[in-house]
């Protein structure tokens, strides 16, 4: 970076020193913006003003192509602009790595600089803009003087465009929701962040809610403060049918029966019954040599239909069932679009439902009643960009592959030199 | 039906197999050199170094086929892919390294990168035979999905490449004219590779988190260092296609950024901006 020295300042051809006028100067403009009007408002970038906008990094770029030759874009798509634009990204970005930030419309965003909302601050957004003009005009640079050899740089360079530029303006014309559904009922309506109810062009029978739990874990707690021990690093033994034996310190556990949807049939049995309000219960043999204690009896978590039961150990310590973690949770629902399609599908975590330009999530559920909850909520994301996101997305990692695969071919080629 | 119960019997030969793989990449160095000191005209009952290479190279096969025939076995007595739980994670961390190990050394002919993948493939049988219990840990219903071992896997490769480009920039920093040619090229060729690996993990995990938690990029704490590590690497790769011979700067680089990337690994959980973040669970 010395090799400027005996240029003068503002002479071409321009370099390094002048990237980083032209990349602070941005920065700064950005933070009187910020400090004057606040934070960049996404929504403007909303439809079609985006595709204005995006129009707009074209026009530059075809302008580019023109004058190609001219020194100003020969600096402007050169690897110094390059990298001090990627810097001036990473110095906002570490900002925002170490101080804890706001989500939208959150009352507590106080920097006057926009530390604490950076993606929506001024200067990020016009170094973000600034990336993606480079990057624009680097790849089209590049195809200028096309050359298949040059696959993995076109794949990475031109993925990563497309991937910046549909989810920068994508982030206007993203919608969230979250709509909550009972058993045998329809909905199409949701709440936005601002507390409107909204009607969506898609509604929602929901008609089945179904979840399977894991077999729980036992512990062994002090009934005073209700902590596992030993204290500080509880100790849960996993209930298992096939290696039915194990310990909690010096307490010897052994299982004699499990069930895993089980219903309390007298004061101390329980039977197999598979119904909504069943929970698992376990018949456990605890023993302890070293103060010759040992008892047989049904543990269970209990839920809320039903009592918990447990062991007591000693005056201090009671041995007690975990709850279950859930293991998977599905939804049978019917989806119906505006354009008159009835989908019937099962949807789950991991398994979204695409319908047009919606995605429909497995959100959550009634956590107080598990399985027995017959309402399901679901996350509804509208993104109409997500098509160009995967395209960017797959390129990027075929360019990424190709990186693994090729290596450094600069590196490469010198070695072949060498050894020729 | 084969059950965890058998795991021993393929675990022990596998890791075996891989040990006696690394002792005769590393033991040829020794013999060939003594070899050549002590009879130039090569009559001698010993192996060459080529035939060190390839035998080490089917040593570690072997011990991915027999991984591999273990995997298959529990897949078919399960009637499903053993990826529900913590153990069975595993299982295909261990495979995947030990088998993408042995590529990427038939490819880039690094000794470090096989004994490194071998190693770390062995650590993750050793945890599954000392710690049974997390044999049937269950995952969690958002971890369930095909891109979990992809996405990890990417990134344990990619530290082991970026490790030693940063070994390498220390050696280069501690030279007084950077001269050594070869380092520098290694070095050049070590950070694509590792960053590669390290674009494949953050974007697989990018396609992960729109089909488990609705959007792609959500700059949750770990996404934004991911952000902050690729862009490090980034400068770097760029800085290098203009530079004729290598700055000190541009190591520093190498070693700033591999601090950003163990900030992103393990850092970022006691960072104040971390509270909340949706990735914590998977270090637990």
């Amino acid at each position: 970076m010395d090799d400027t020295k005996k240029r003068a300042w503002w002479q071409a051809p321009w370099g390094y020193k002048e990237s980083f006028a032209f990349v602070g100067g941005l920065s700064l403009v950005g933070i009187l913006l910020q400090l004057t009007t606040g934070n960049f408002n996404f929504m403007i970038l909303e439809f079609p003003v985006g595709l204005i906008a995006l129009l707009l990094v074209l026009v530059l770029t075809g302008l580019m192509v023109i004058r190609h030759r001219s020194s100003f874009f020969g600096w402007f798509s050169g690897v110094p602009m390059s990298v001090t634009i990627i810097a001036g990204v990473l110095f906002f970005t570490l900002i925002m790595g170490l101080v804890p930030q706001h989500g939208e419309g959150h009352s507590h965003a106080h920097s006057p600089l926009g530390f604490d909302t950076v993606t929506r601050s001024w200067p990020f957004v016009l170094l973000y803009a600034v990336l993606v003009l480079n990057l624009s005009m680097v790849t089209a640079r590049r195809l200028l003087a096309f050359r298949w050899r040059d696959y993995a740089f076109y794949l990475n360079h031109l993925g990563l465009l497309i991937l910046l530029i549909a989810a920068g303006i994508g982030a206007a014309d993203l919608r969230r929701y979250v709509m909550h559904v009972t058993e045998g009922q329809t909905e199409w309506r949701v709440f936005s962040d601002q507390g409107d109810m909204l009607e969506l062009p898609l509604a929602i029978h929901l008609k089945d809610f179904y979840m399977e739990e894991y077999i729980p874990k036992l512990a062994i707690i002090d009934k005073q403060s209700g902590e596992a021990i030993p204290a500080g690093k509880p100790q849960m033994w996993q209930i298992d049918t096939v290696k039915t034996t194990g310990s909690i310190v010096d307490w010897k556990l052994e299982v004699v029966d499990y069930i895993h949807e089980a219903v309390r049939n007298s004061d101390s049995t329980y039977r197999h019954v598979p119904m909504p309000g069943s929970c698992p219960a376990v018949l456990v043999k605890v023993s302890n040599p070293a103060v010759g204690f040992e008892r047989t009896a049904w543990v269970c978590g209990g839920n809320f239909a039903q009592l918990y039961m447990t062991i007591e150990l000693n005056d201090h310590l009671n041995l007690v069932m975990t709850r279950p973690e859930p293991k998977l949770y599905r939804s049978d629902v019917i989806v119906y679009t505006q354009s008159e399609k009835t989908i019937p599908a099962l949807i789950e975590v991991n398994k979204p439902l695409q319908v047009e330009n919606w995605y429909v999530y497995q959100y959550s559920y009634d956590s107080d009643l598990g399985k027995a909850s017959t309402t399901s909520s679901f996350e509804l994301v509208y993104d109409p960009w997500l098509p160009w996101v995967y395209i960017g997305l797959w390129m990027f990692i075929a360019g990424s592959v190709l990186l693994i695969w090729e290596g450094n071919k600069k590196a490469k080629l010198k070695k072949d030199d060498h050894l020729g | 039906m084969i059950t965890w119960d058998s795991f021993l019997y393929f675990a022990l030969p596998a890791m075996v197999l891989w040990a006696a793989s690394v002792l005769v990449l590393y033991g040829r160095k020794k013999k060939s050199a003594a070899v050549s000191g002590s009879n130039g005209d090569g009559s001698v009952k010993v192996l060459t170094d080529k035939q060190f290479s390839v035998l080490s190279a089917w040593l570690t096969l072997a011990g991915v086929a027999v991984f591999g025939v273990f995997i298959a076995l529990m897949w078919i007595s399960m009637e499903r892919p053993p990826m529900r739980t913590m153990g069975e994670t595993r299982l295909w961390y261990t495979f995947f390294l030990s088998a993408i190990g042995l590529v990427m050394y038939l490819k880039w002919k690094h000794h470090w990168i096989l004994s490194f993948s071998l190693v770390v493939a062995s650590v993750f049988i050793i945890i599954n035979i000392a710690k049974p219990e997390i044999q049937s840990k269950d995952l969690m219903p958002a971890l369930q999905s095909i891109w979990f071992v992809p996405h990890v896997i990417s990134y344990i490769l990619s530290y082991a490449f970026l490790s030693a480009a940063t070994i390498a920039a220390i050696i280069l920093l501690y030279q007084k004219d950077l001269a050594d040619r070869s380092l520098v090229r290694l070095l050049d060729n070590v950070v694509y590779i590792g960053f590669g690996l390290l674009m494949v993990g953050l974007l697989l995990g990018a396609v992960w988190a729109k089909e488990a938690w609705g959007h792609y990029w959500s700059w949750d704490p770990k996404e934004t260092w991911a952000f902050i590590t690729a862009a490090g690497y980034l400068i770097f790769i760029h800085l290098r296609l203009r530079e004729t011979k290598i700055h000190r700067l541009t190591l520093w680089i190498v070693i700033f950024s591999f601090v950003l990337l163990m900030i992103t690994w393990k850092g970022v959980n006691y960072l104040p901006a971390a509270q909340g973040s949706i990735h914590v669970y998977s270090n637990e």
